[in-house]
């Protein structure tokens, strides 16, 4: 049963030409206005439209409205509301979930006799709906367009009803013209349009049919519609396989039909357009040979093959559409409405080889683009840095990560076991920048840090001695000294980098070290607060101690020597500060300007710095500090000559590393940097951001970042290494050891071992027989993931012995560990050979380090168990530098917090 | 998501009253089937393919017994066996035991959508038991009926009549066939097909139709099916595991359409538009691993989760990562592309750097922040990349990511790889 409307059709259609189909005179109602498609795409179709949508609805929203430029369009709860309030429509746009949208059109039906359309945007409406919708429209008179669809356009009306066709810029794609669309795709529906006009085609009417199973104003009303609009003389139609919609068609006019989907002949199941799943009858390739032979052609248009009559051709290429219309409009004696407009070829807007050599008809160079989109690129060109998507980032984070199968931890992808190939100032550069400099930076960062390790006459020594004599760890220490680092100390540094960088941060230099001409920037106006920043009115002895040093290096920085080609032609003098600036910024360029790291990260780096080298220099007393030297050394010699992980070396032992001793503390720094965000060291440090508030970068107080990171460290966590030496100094202190170091040092690690296996094994069973199930365990001997095996083995463990063996470093603590790893299996004390894990690597190398000293009485228990609880320290400051900066970069403000709701009451 | 088969479908029908030919599944002992041999004469063991797998007896795949010994052996013989439609082959799990119905005739008669008549149709014929489409026209009745009203008996009796159909049928037809409507319309098919239907002699001689066959296929977008309780490995083989995780993020803000192309394949394209979508895969052919659709402005955090899928299964064996779509009319650029790039960051984190090229393909709104964002993570990542705006034809930009996929197989990756380790 269906209403009357057009004689020819077995069933209703109301529309009669294809310029009624989106009209001035339509009246819009849009169901859903204030849904989040609706509210941003209805306000661009009714201002493109002249203002044609006259109400909406949103259940319990009656009352608000929606804004647009030409005036508010007011919401009521319901149609019936909205028509009682006295308005007129006869099209109704449906932006209803797909299960409501039924509804919504037997209510629009009901409530408004008026009504003649309705277009539905929402996909995924069921089949059943579907029929039910057409059955309503049907008995009523209504033509559907959709659902799934994009709406219909007209070019000459200036009018678009229902989706976004045209997108935020209709007028961009509704070039007017004397061609009709009409498409399976919305999104080609404009791609089309837009193709067109490179050819010199305009548009009259645009339909997006949409490809559900169920297509409403289908091919055949939409032909019948365009031979009585006088304004279109050809048509476009975009089909894909499935349903019988094209077969049979009356085709007048001129027209290019393009047929894409031959390959969903293997689809089991719909995939994009729902309808688009076809028997044997109706696919593809199947609709090329309907439209063939309404064309009369044998083939499909290529520009190769180029074969179409005056009734049309096929194509299975949307981007031969023009040139077929253009052929078949040529064999009409039809020209194109207007002058062709740009082109269809390969315009590239962004590209990166990344070093790499293309072939060359690989290697595209980058084109300008088509107005506005080249001033945005020059726009978004002229950012710098890497810009993070801010997130919660409580136990999450975007620097470490532990890969719970192999127990490794990761930091920037890069995972412990390969940093601890690198020096620790190498690896503190890595933390912040992401990458691990090369000879020059590595130099440069050396200079940096040592230049204030030696702490003379500051406060902060007097603090930190405070610290250790009121009886506090080795951490708590070291939070009174960073405690007193705080923005002010760096401030001038760092407006010096945010000065260098406004000067070069346009100048596209990728590397610091380049040949670059700064002439220019040089003479540039620079303001004279600026230069205030980067320079000084008299002599800086300190910063002249590091130029000199800096020079040695075998490569220039350009900031650095700009700064001191600055300070020539102004005749003044460059400060410490500006160096440091300099220096850091020249370290972190590359990695700025290959946005890895964002501009607040840069300009952070001489805080870094600073806090870094009060790590080191605060972990001796002040005395051990002088005006000439640090921990006896010569400072001149230690700022030139030395690497900060010597420096490191020497502030904890006392003493210049022997080469080999410097590579084993290398080794284990790199051990230590991160156990992953979850660790406790890292939750204080983010907790200390979160805190702070990362979304205002400039908030965040560095130094008390890293307080948050050492007051979360202690006798558990860091402490703790210690039990494993105070277990090795049980077994060796009495048995005449002399060097640790040496292969042939003559005792019998296998019967300590056997012997104390023995003892281990009755402890044991003693405790276990007495119900004590809590009995002492050995240190560093198994793991509860590296388990179960007949042999098992701690594969961090296993990658640093080959380490130390590559270098002929041989370890007796090692040794003896492994020994007792077997033996503890042998008596029956375990019941498989348990794996020597990790931590153990960490103690044995330090209790070689310090084992000549211990030998002589010159450090005692203690001074080892501060020892090793500061060289935790040092590594970890790695990581937790990463955790910090990563947090400030991305996290939320107080993001650390638990719900109340997931905290619990244990009283 | 298809059903075939008496096992789930007897089931079914027995919602609506409609007699099916009685059944046993793969876990029947010998005892039961004995049984049925006894009850019935002669028993039909038909494997067990889920989801829609037709013409089994064109192929052999019907075995036909009347002693135990037979059932075991064909049994033995079809539990596990493939069949093969096209260029897909599914493998059986298990077999069916369907009691056989004495009949003098049988019908034919199905239920579905109809692009012709644009509404519901019914198709039946009494020359069932055979496939329909080897039927000439005149021995078929298709009956287009309004779907608000629904399937009436008199569809039924002027169809049969107007097909000269025995007189002894039809009334027992038209009594029970509008049932079938109840079924199809109320729990969301899409097709439901009875072949044959045996109009098997019941009490007094009066035929009773008893379906011995069954096919249907359900809607996805109608949640009504999930009222039957039908468990879900039924359709499991409909879906691989990608697909599974993908559709489990199927809501209506955004498509969220894949299917497997070819697992072999080394271009992953995830794809914006039904038309991309159908244009792309066309000329990727099985260099493309999969074909998608992610259009319908889908929000941040599903292209987010959908992007780590689509990672996670298939950028280890890619050469081309290939964004493509064209000149979006509402899809916020920015927000896809800033979903898509921090995935891929979040894939690099996870899985390590890949050595692959990025190629892009795009227009709409945010286009040039959204570019920007994705060039700048490509950048950070080290990943070599290409950016076409859309007045580039996306054929084009599809014929240069084959070239590049070329390229990569040559010594493309080789090179990446080492520079993504240096």
């Amino acid at each position: 049963m269906h209403k009357q409307g057009v004689e020819k059709f077995p069933y209703y259609v109301g529309i009669r030409s294809l310029s009624e189909v989106a009209t001035r005179e339509d009246r819009v109602c849009v169901l859903n206005i204030l849904g989040t498609e609706s509210s941003s795409v209805t306000p661009v179709s009714h201002e493109f439209s002249g203002g044609n949508v006259v109400f909406g609805t949103g259940p319990g929203k009656s009352g608000q409205i929606l804004e647009t430029k030409l005036g508010s369009i007011p919401v009521y709860n319901s149609v019936k509301e909205g028509m009682n309030a006295g308005h007129k429509i006869n099209t109704a746009v449906i932006y209803l979930p797909p299960a409501g949208v039924k509804d919504g059109v037997a209510e629009v039906v009901r409530d408004n006799p008026d009504l003649k359309k309705v277009v539905i945007l929402t996909e995924k409406v069921s089949v059943k709906d579907s029929r039910t919708i057409r059955a309503i429209c049907q008995t009523n008179g209504v033509d559907v367009f959709g659902a799934n669809c994009l709406g219909v356009a007209d070019a000459w009306n200036q009018v678009r009803i229902g989706g976004a066709l045209g997108g935020s810029k209709p007028q961009e794609s509704l070039v007017k013209g004397s061609v009709a669309i009409y498409s399976n795709s919305g999104n080609f529906t404009t791609t089309i349009a837009v193709y067109l006009i490179t050819s010199g085609w305009g548009t009259t009417t645009s339909i997006s049919s949409g490809k559900d199973v169920y297509i409403h104003f289908a091919p055949g009303e939409f032909f019948y519609v365009l031979d009585n609009d006088e304004r279109s003389r050809a048509a476009v139609i975009y089909v894909e396989p499935g349903g019988y919609y094209e077969h049979g068609l009356e085709i007048n006019k001129p027209t290019v039909a393009c047929i894409v989907g031959r390959w969903k002949a293997r689809l089991t199941k719909a995939c994009g357009h729902a309808g688009s799943l076809a028997g044997s009858g109706d696919d593809a390739a199947a609709k090329e040979k309907w439209f063939m032979d309404y064309f009369d052609v044998d083939d499909i248009y290529t520009p190769e093959n180029p074969v179409f009559s005056k009734k049309g051709a096929v194509v299975t290429n949307i981007a031969y559409i023009p040139e077929a219309l253009t052929r078949v409009m040529e064999a009409n004696g039809i020209e194109s409405d207007f002058e062709p407009q740009g082109d269809l070829s390969l315009k590239c807007w962004f590209a990166n080889n990344q070093g790499l050599s293309l072939p060359p008809e690989l290697d595209i160079p980058v084109v300008e683009a088509v107005t506005p989109y080249n001033e945005q690129i020059e726009k978004v060109n002229r950012q710098i840095g890497a810009q993070f998507p801010r997130e919660a980032l409580k136990d999450a984070s975007g620097a470490s990560m532990m890969d719970p199968k192999t127990q490794v931890t990761k930091v920037h992808n890069v995972s412990i076991l390969d940093a601890s190939k690198y020096s620790l100032e190498e690896n503190l550069v890595f933390s912040l920048t992401k990458e691990h400099p090369d000879e020059y930076r590595r130099g440069l960062a050396n200079i940096a840090f040592n230049s204030y390790v030696n702490l003379h006459g500051d406060s902060i020594l007097t603090a930190s001695d405070a610290s250790r004599e009121g009886g506090n760890s080795p951490n708590t220490v070291l939070s009174s000294a960073i405690s007193i680092i705080g923005k002010g100390r760096v401030k001038r540094a760092i407006d010096a980098a945010s000065v260098l960088l406004d000067l070069f941060q346009y100048q596209k230099i990728m590397d610091s070290t380049a040949d670059f001409d700064y002439k220019e920037v040089l003479q540039e106006t620079i303001r004279s607060s600026d230069k205030d920043k980067l320079l000084v009115p008299e002599r800086d002895g300190f910063a002249e101690k590091m130029v000199r040093a800096i020079d040695e290096l075998d490569r220039k920085s350009i900031f650095i020597e700009f700064c001191k080609d600055l300070a020539r032609k102004e005749e003044r003098f460059l400060s410490a500060d500006t160096i440091l600036a300099a220096t850091w910024l020249t370290i972190g360029w590359s990695s700025l300007m290959r946005k890895k790291i964002s501009r607040t990260t840069i300009l952070s780096l001489p805080w870094y710095s600073m806090i870094f080298s009060a790590h080191i220099g605060c972990s001796v007393p002040s005395e051990w500090h002088s005006k000439t030297s640090f921990c006896g050394e010569d400072l001149d010699d230690f700022i030139e000559n030395r690497s900060f992980t010597e420096t490191a070396f020497l502030a904890l032992i006392g003493h210049r590393p022997a080469e080999v001793e410097l590579f084993e503390f290398t080794v284990l720094l790199g051990l230590i940097i991160s156990n992953g965000p979850g660790t406790i060291s890292a939750q204080g440090s983010k907790g200390a951001v979160s805190a702070d508030g990362p979304e205002q970068p400039e908030r965040v107080q560095l130094n008390k970042a890293f307080v948050g990171f050492l007051t979360h460290t202690g006798f558990a966590h860091g402490g703790n290494g210690y039990e494993a030496i105070e277990f090795l100094l049980e077994r060796f202190k009495d048995n005449g050891l002399k060097d640790p170091g040496d292969p042939n040092h003559g005792i019998d690690l296998k019967g300590i071992a056997a012997k104390y296996s023995q003892w281990y094994l009755n402890y044991k069973n003693r405790e276990k027989a007495a119900g004590n199930l809590e009995y002492r365990k050995i240190p560093c001997v198994g793991h509860p993931v590296f388990k179960g095996k007949a042999v098992n083995i701690d594969p961090r463990e296993e990658f640093v012995s080959k380490l130390l063996e590559e270098r002929d470093s041989y370890n007796i603590f090692l040794d003896f560990y492994r020994h007792l790893v077997q033996a503890l299996f042998e008596t029956g004390a375990t019941r498989n050979v348990f794996c020597v894990n990790v931590d153990a690597v960490i103690a044995v190398i330090l209790l070689k380090a310090v084992w000549n000293l211990y030998r002589e009485g010159e450090l005692t228990e203690k001074d080892i168990e501060n020892a090793a609880f500061t060289t935790f320290l040092f590594g970890r400051m790695i990581g937790c530098a990463a955790e910090i900066d990563d947090h400030i970069n991305r996290g939320r403000n107080m993001d650390t917090r638990t719900p109340a709701s997931k905290c619990s009451f244990v009283g | 998501m298809q059903l075939t088969g008496l096992l789930w479908g007897g089931k079914l029908l027995k919602y609506v009253g409609f007699p099916a030919a009685e059944v046993l599944g793969p876990e029947a002992s010998v005892d039961d089937i004995k049984a049925l041999i006894e009850k019935h004469g002669e028993v039909f063991i038909k494997p067990i393919f889920k989801g829609g797998v037709g013409k089994k007896g064109k192929t052999g795949l019907i075995g036909r017994v009347k002693d135990i010994e037979s059932a075991l052996k064909e049994k033995e013989r079809l539990y596990f066996t493939t069949h093969t439609s096209g260029s897909s082959t599914v493998k059986s799990d298990g077999v069916t035991f369907e009691g056989a119905v004495p009949a003098g005739h049988e019908v034919y008669f199905s239920i579905t959508e109809s692009t012709v008549y644009r509404t519901t149709t019914m198709t039946i014929t009494h020359h069932g038991g055979v496939e329909i489409e080897e039927l000439p026209e005149d021995k078929i009745k298709v009956v287009p009926f309004d779907p608000l009203t629904g399937l009436k008996s008199f569809h039924v009796s002027n169809a049969l009549e107007e097909l000269k159909a025995p007189a002894e049928i039809i009334s027992p037809l038209v009594q029970n066939l509008p049932r079938l409507w109840d079924l199809y319309n109320n729990y969301g098919m899409t097709t439901l097909e009875l072949n044959p239907i045996r109009m098997m002699p019941g009490k007094g001689g009066r035929l009773v139709p008893v379906a011995c066959d069954f096919k249907c296929a359900f809607d996805i977008d109608d949640t009504a099916w999930k009222r039957l309780n039908l468990p879900s490995h039924i359709f499991a083989s409909d879906y691989s595991e990608f697909e599974q995780e993908i559709n489990q993020l199927r809501t209506y803000q955004g498509q969220s359409d894949v299917f497997i192309i070819n697992d072999q394949g080394t271009i992953t394209a995830p794809t914006f538009g039904g038309g991309a979508n159908a244009m792309v895969t066309e000329i990727l052919g099985d260099y493309a691993t999969i074909s998608s659709d992610f259009g319908g402005n889908p929000p941040y955090v599903k292209m987010n989760q959908i992007s780590e899928i689509v990672f996670k299964h298939w950028l280890d064996q890619s050469n081309v990562l290939f964004i493509i779509g064209g000149k979006a009319n509402n899809t916020d650029i920015y927000e896809t592309f800033r979903a898509m790039a921090d995935a891929l960051r979040g894939y690099f984190h996870t899985y390590g750097p890949k050595p692959i090229f990025v190629i892009i393909g795009r227009g709409g709104p945010n286009l040039i922040r959204g570019m920007s964002y994705m060039r700048d993570t490509l950048d950070a990542l080290g990943i070599p990349c290409r950016i076409f705006g859309h007045d580039s034809a996306m054929s084009e930009v599809v014929n240069y990511a084959m070239k590049v996929n070329e390229w990569m197989i040559k010594e493309g990756k080789k090179l990446i790889r080492a520079k993504l380790t240096k």
